[in-house]
Order: C-alpha cells, then structure tokens, then sequence
C-alpha cells in the first residue's frame, strides 16, 4: 500500500499509539478494581458518581467558555485581526480541517492553547507575545500544533482520563465525611464502620495519585503526537522546533559572546547543570522543550 | 608557566581530536547532498599566542611543514594574529582530505610542542552555492571545539546576529555522523574571522 513509499516521518508513530493505549488499560484496569473494591464495601457509591458525572459533563459543556474565561482570551473576528486569520485559513483549508475560532490573550508571555467540544466548536488561543517574537512560518507551526490537538480530540482524552481522578477526588472527600459520622452501615456493621472508611480512603487517595501521574504521561505523549501532526501539516519541523526554542526561552542561551572572549572562563569544563529531573518530568504535562526539539529535528533530518 | 605546560597531559583535550576532525571526510558530503552546502576549501585554525621561545619556535615548525605540503597536499596558507591575541593559520586546499590531513598534523605539532591548552578551534568554511558563477551565498562555518571535542554550526547574518535555524539544519543532517555538541549554550560564535 502507500505506507512503503512513506517517509518516514509520515508514518505513523506507533510507539506513541502502543503506549497511550497501554496507558488507558491501566486507566481503565485501575478504574474497575476501585469500583469493585467499592461495591465489595457496599457502599452507596451511585450518588457520588452521579454528582461526579454531572460536574465532569458540566466542565465538559463548558470547557471552551471556562478556559476562555479564566485565561482572560478574547474572540477576535476577521476584520479584528486579518492577519492570524488568514495564516489559519490557510493551514486548516490545506488540511481539510473545519476553521477554529480565533482567541488572542493580551500579554507579552509567548503562548498558545486549543480548547473546545469537538472540531466545530473549538477554540486557538494566541498570546500577543506569541505573534509578537514568532515569525509567520513559526506561528504556522504552532497552529497547526494546535489544530492537532483538536484533530486529536485531545481535550476529549484528558476530559475522559480525568473522569477517573475526579471520582476518586470525591470519594475521597467522601471517605472524610463518611469517617467523622461513622459510616453507613447499619446493626453490626457499625462497629468497624470507620475502619471501611479508612480504607476507602486510602485506596481513594492511590487511585487519584496514580491517575494523576497517568493523566500527565498521556498528556505529554499527546503533545509529541501534536508536534508530529504540526511538522506533517506544514511540512517544516525545524519552524516548530525554532518557535520552541523562543517560546522558552531557551533561544536565548544560545551564546553571542565570541568564543575567544570566554575561552580564558574555564567555561568549558564545567559539568552541565541537569535538565530537569525524572521527578519533574513525572509530574509535568508537557514534555521538555530539549526532547520536543530533538524529535522534530529528527524529522527534519529523515526529510531531508 | 610555559615551561611547565610542556609537561602537562590534558587528557580531555587529547587523543580523540584527530578522530573527530576526520569523520568531517563523510560528513561534508552529507552537507552537500542534504543541504546544498559546499565546502569552499579553507579553514581556519585558532590558536591562542603564549609569549616566549616555544610557541615561535612551533610556529616556525609549522611553517615549515606547511611549506613542505604546498606541493604535496596542494595546500595554500597564510598566518596572522588576530586583536584578541590569537594566532591564525588559515588553510586552502582543493579536496577536503587534504585539508583534514594538513588541520590534523598542525594540530598535533602544537600538541607536540606542549601547547594542546592553547588550541582553541578549527573552523570549516561552507557555502551554499546556487548559481554556476561560484559566487557564495551563504557563508556558514562548522567550529570544532578542541576543549569540548565537537563541532557545532556557525552561521552569522549581519552584525553579531546567527541563522539560529539554519544551524539547527545543519545539525540534523550531520549529527549523526559527526561528533556534535548537543548543549546549544556551548555555540558560542566566532565573529569577524579572517578566513
């Protein structure tokens, strides 16, 4: 089929796949041993879930309006900012994708983010500090990172991922209660009654922390998926990978003083500082900026 | 001091420094064919200038074998000193493995002679050459570190500004086959060569 005479940078990363889907096994594994350990206890489960359910389909429905709210973003229409719309116009007509709503957050910190439902009621946010120190090609780049997010439904994926830590968020807040009134439970039951709920607690308090740390792996990978997207719909990894660098600053480190003049410094024997621990690492959404760029400089390579 | 420097080892400096300048042998092949970029036969050699008998008398040595490979190795060179108090041998040559072959041994003579702290850089000159009138249009360099052991890209646009992109280009087309220096906060620029 087509795939053979495939670049390789078009094909599809299917490590990335395999570990998602693992990822989501063990969500989903985790998920139905903490709702049998609950049904084991007997516990009255169904009204936390559905007040869960109601307040995760709330954040849901309303996703695009809260972010848009809490990140101070403002719609813009064409005429507004002709410019960012016709860059976009161009990336999503290219790609045969349905055209966002445009969003731009007035501050100089260089950012952008994708939120919405689904492809039609979807939402790019720019910082004017992005469109500020970004070329066009570089904001492309980010855009179409973005429209991957969107294309990927990945809001959809954390939302559901989420689910899971938000019950367990509840329940732990449940299990505090239930351990102050002593519990449900009714005649024998009521003795070890504060016991049960110890350990509802605890498991509880796993099950969120567990999931929290999973719901930041998946994040990361699916930032990788959206700079492979992005470098696949503008066809210029290296745009993305330089926008990058200048969003985090770390186009600054790269050295203008003459190498004649910091010779005499030592400099260089000096052992480099670690970039960023596998601690942090665990608990950040995105992956660092050294590992994005390097991938994407890879694609650029097999392009080449 | 420059007595005793005859005698230091500086074992990270050492032994390696050949070996890497070589794999430039493939490598710039790999720049031609990936990006266009042509070596325009010169090259830079930067060393820093110790007052005192050794470092003319290594001077004199090196001219002196240069001088022999002019018919040998094809090689033209020309030396001066630079306002930041370093010495320059610049090198031109018609086929790489020349000038890899002349970089080297300059390389060791002044190894030999004591002074492997003092070497600072080679710098490999490339050019982008689009139209047959052999008129350059980029110039881009290659720097090998001799105190970090790699290369790192070179591109300057105007006054102390780089084509940051275009050096990551360059890194992703040879990283694999050259020794490359991965920590970007050590590309440090070399503005102004007299190449």
């Amino acid at each position: 089929m087509s795939s053979i005479s495939k670049p390789a940078w078009q094909k599809r990363d299917t490590g990335l796949t395999i570990r998602m889907i693992f990822s989501f096994a063990i969500l989903t594994l985790l998920y139905l041993i903490f709702l049998s350990v609950l049904s084991y206890l007997g516990i009255g489960f169904i009204p936390i879930i559905i007040i869960a359910s109601a307040m995760i389909l709330a954040q849901w429905y309303f996703s695009d309006k809260i972010v848009l709210w809490s990140s101070g973003a403002k719609l813009v229409s064409k005429e507004q900012e002709p410019e960012l719309h016709e860059l976009i116009e161009r990336t999503v007509a290219r790609n045969n994708i349905p055209k966002p709503r445009i969003a731009i957050i007035e501050t100089s910190m260089p950012n952008a983010f994708a939120t919405g439902r689904g492809q039609k009621s979807s939402v790019i946010a720019v910082t004017r500090g992005l469109l500020q120190i970004l070329d066009k090609e570089e904001i492309e780049g980010v855009i179409a990172h973005e429209l991957t997010h969107i294309r990927n439904h990945d809001a959809l994926v954390l939302t559901l991922a989420s689910l899971f830590s938000t019950v367990a968020w509840y329940l732990m807040q449940f299990g505090f209660y239930g351990g102050m009134y002593g519990g449900y439970g009714s005649g024998g039951r009521d003795r070890n009654g504060g016991g049960m709920m110890l350990i509802i607690l605890l498991v509880a308090m796993l099950t969120w922390v567990i999931s929290f740390l999973i719901i930041r792996a998946i994040s990361r990978y699916r930032e990788f998926a959206a700079d492979r997207g992005s470098a696949q719909m503008t066809g210029k990894p290296v745009k993305l990978a330089n926008a990058l660098l200048k969003i985090s600053g770390t186009m600054k480190r790269i050295p203008t003083k003459d190498l004649r003049q910091v010779e005499g410094l030592n400099a260089f024997f000096i052992v480099p500082a670690l970039s960023g621990s596998t601690i942090g690492n665990l608990f950040s959404t995105h992956p660092p900026v050294e590992r994005r760029v390097q991938k994407l400089m890879e694609m650029e390579a097999s392009m080449s | 001091m420059k007595f005793f420097s005859r005698f230091k080892k500086n074992p990270i400096a050492l032994k390696t420094n050949s070996d890497a300048i070589f794999s430039l042998s493939s490598a710039y092949i790999t720049l031609e064919a990936k990006l266009g970029l042509k070596n325009t036969g010169r090259c830079a050699m930067c060393i820093k200038v110790v007052d005192g008998m050794y470092f003319a008398d290594m001077k004199e040595d090196i001219q002196r074998f240069l001088d022999a490979s002019k018919t040998d190795f094809e090689l033209r060179y020309r030396m001066l000193t630079d306002s930041y108090g370093y010495l320059w041998v610049i090198i031109e040559g018609k086929h790489m493995e020349d000038i890899l072959a002349g970089v080297t041994a300059v390389g060791d003579m002044v190894e030999e002679k004591g002074f492997s702290d003092k070497l600072l850089a080679a710098i490999f000159e490339f050019g982008s050459n689009i139209d047959n009138d052999n008129n350059i249009n980029s110039i881009q360099y290659l720097i090998y570190n001799y105190k970090r052991n790699n290369f790192y890209p070179f591109i300057p646009t105007g006054q102390k500004n780089r084509d940051t992109e275009q050096e990551m280009k360059i890194l992703s087309a040879v990283e694999q086959e050259v020794k490359f220096e991965k920590d970007m906060t050590f590309w440090y620029p070399m503005w102004d060569l007299p190449i």
